[in-house]
């Protein structure tokens, strides 16, 4: 599979406070990559690096398999398109902001008024070119600078938090332009968020990033604690986990990988907790449960399964999951 | 009060009745303090720009510098290039002392730090998303600094209006590089001072009055191009 990104020892630091520190990370290329961490994970760091605006402190960085080199920033920049989470529009018209990124690339008048159509067509903004930016709303806005990151066509779309901001007509709008981008087009696109399920639902795979470090499970069901001895305390539960790391003082359990049952789990599960339903909501076309078991854990079942088992809201369940569902950092 | 009443009727009939000595000082002062802020700003609005958006060692002493060198006293511009343009200075040879190049260097250079100063502020105080902004779209630097330049550019024209209102309304560069030769180096602000000195307090006044209404106009104009930004 071609990547269109391949990081490898990248480290980066604002001062001497280390923002990300990543061994080893690919990024797929002709895909949708969600990034998905909490705040101050490290995502809009890892962005900047992606479009270039950022230099590792160390490290390298390969793009479309070809070593990126600092004297080739401008040109590399040229063929990636970033929406930041909060854009900044330039003064003047919505055209004059969509066609800048064509402008600066030398493309001719009429070539760049059609692009730039193109492009907000494609976002929902057909007619509002002789707008001025001054007079639009916040979901306006970022579709103006996704489109202004389109009209050019890049390589690869970067996208910091792109729901975050919107209602629920605009999240729709700017999914179906992202996804459009790469199923039409082969474009890669890579976008952040802190929403898992969100994430997971327009995401062809994903990338975990807590603390600066990319991690290898969802980051749902994340809990602070203690590791001792091949059990993490999280002071209110004691959690078997796999083949016990040396340290970590997080835990994520995979939402996919919890069972739930209204008896006793006497399987071969490693971890199994007695608590009650509190929250049952449907999320990308399935079932969220949430059971309090001393601390909220995060079921991610079929919405058959949830009919099957009779659960609702306040049902005493017994949730289990293997240690292998269970990851320690 | 009378005094001051009849002065003042004497200097707007001088005004109106276009009086040809008024406007001649009038133009002399216009055309020495544009031509010194077109200089001025022609470097120190790029270098303004250019200090703001990069970094490097020694900015805030330069910072500190420019702040010291806008309250610069006019006659010390005056003295220093009175020493470089005269007779016996380095560069006499060029003739240049009590001639109107001479007053529009020494208002160019006392401009400078003030113009470069509010350009670099204006450019800091712009939106901290604009240069990454650029960037992204792909924006070569030559391109970033055209797109400042246009996206400061309210910052930057108070910074170029402020340059000439001190120009426009100094006197000690004036008296001492241009020496108030009349219809050549005679500005508003040395012929107010000359003419009152003389007793003619009305033309004093009249030139007071349009060295007033110059500053108001600058001011007005900066509110439209406001308005016409928005």
């Amino acid at each position: 599979m071609k990547s269109a990104y391949r990081l490898e020892h990248v480290t980066f630091a604002y001062g001497d406070k280390p923002a990300l520190t990543i061994d080893h990370l690919s990024v797929r290329a002709g895909g949708i990559t969600a990034l998905i961490g909490p705040n101050g994970a490290g995502k809009s760091t890892l962005l900047n690096l992606l479009a270039f605006l950022l230099c590792p402190a160390a490290g390298q960085m390969y793009f479309f398999g070809r070593p990126v080199g600092r004297a080739e920033v401008l040109a590399l920049r040229r063929r990636v398109g970033l929406v930041a989470q909060n854009p900044y529009l330039l003064h003047g018209s919505v055209i004059d902001n969509v066609e800048l990124g064509l402008r600066l690339r030398g493309v001719g008048k009429e070539q760049r008024r059609r692009g730039a159509m193109d492009a907000m067509a494609r976002v929902g903004l057909a007619g509002f070119e002789k707008r001025s930016v001054k007079a639009l709303s916040g979901g306006e806005k970022q579709r103006v600078a996704l489109a202004r990151a389109l009209a050019p066509e890049p390589e690869v779309l970067l996208f910091d938090e792109p729901f975050t901001y919107l209602d629920q007509n605009n999240v729709h709008l700017v999914e179906q332009a992202i996804s459009s981008y790469t199923r039409k087009s082969g474009k890669t696109v890579v976008f952040s968020t802190h929403e898992q399920a969100q994430g997971i639902a327009l995401a062809d795979e994903s990338i975990s990033l807590f603390a600066g470090r990319p991690v290898g499970a969802p980051l749902v069901n994340l809990f602070p604690g203690t590791l001792r001895n091949g059990v993490f305390d999280t002071g209110k539960l004691a959690i078997q986990v796999p083949r016990a790391p040396d340290r970590g003082s997080y835990l994520a359990i995979d939402p996919e990988e919890i069972v739930l049952s209204p008896e006793p789990l006497n399987s071969g599960l490693g971890n199994s907790f007695r608590g009650r339903i509190i929250v049952i909501a449907e999320e990308a076309g399935r079932a969220r449960v949430t059971v309090d078991i001393g601390e909220k854990l995060n079921a991610r079942i079929t919405l058959e399964s949830l009919q099957n088992l009779r659960l609702g809201l306040g049902t005493e369940v017994w949730a289990g999951f293997n240690a292998t569902a269970v990851k320690v950092f | 009060m009378d005094y001051f009443a009849d002065s003042f009727l004497a200097a707007l009939r001088l005004i109106f009745q276009f009086d040809p000595e008024v406007y001649r000082i009038v133009w002399t002062s216009l055309d020495i303090s544009l031509t010194a802020t077109v200089f001025a700003a022609l470097f120190a609005v790029p270098a303004g720009v250019w200090s703001a958006s990069v970094k490097f060692a020694g900015k805030r002493f330069l910072r500190q510098s420019l702040n010291a060198l806008m309250s610069m006293p006019t006659v010390m511009i005056g003295l220093i290039f009175y020493g470089l343009f005269s007779r016996r200075g380095p560069l006499g040879d060029f003739g240049l002392l009590y001639t109107p190049t001479a007053v529009v260097v020494g208002e160019a250079v006392l401009i400078f730090p003030l113009i470069m100063n509010l350009a670099m502020t204006a450019v800091e105080s712009a939106d901290p998303r604009l240069l990454p902004t650029l960037r992204s779209l792909g924006a070569s630097p030559v391109q970033q600094f055209g797109l400042v330049l246009s996206e400061t550019r309210l910052g930057l024209l108070v910074a170029i209006a402020a340059g000439f209102g001190r120009a426009i309304g100094e006197v000690g560069t004036a008296m001492m590089l241009g020496g108030n030769i009349h219809g050549l180096t005679r500005t508003m602000t040395t012929a107010i001072a000359l003419e009152t000195s003389k007793g003619e307090f009305e033309l004093g006044l009249a030139l007071g009055t349009m060295l007033l209404l110059v500053a108001f106009s600058v001011n007005w104009l900066l509110r439209s191009v406001d308005r016409g930004a928005g």
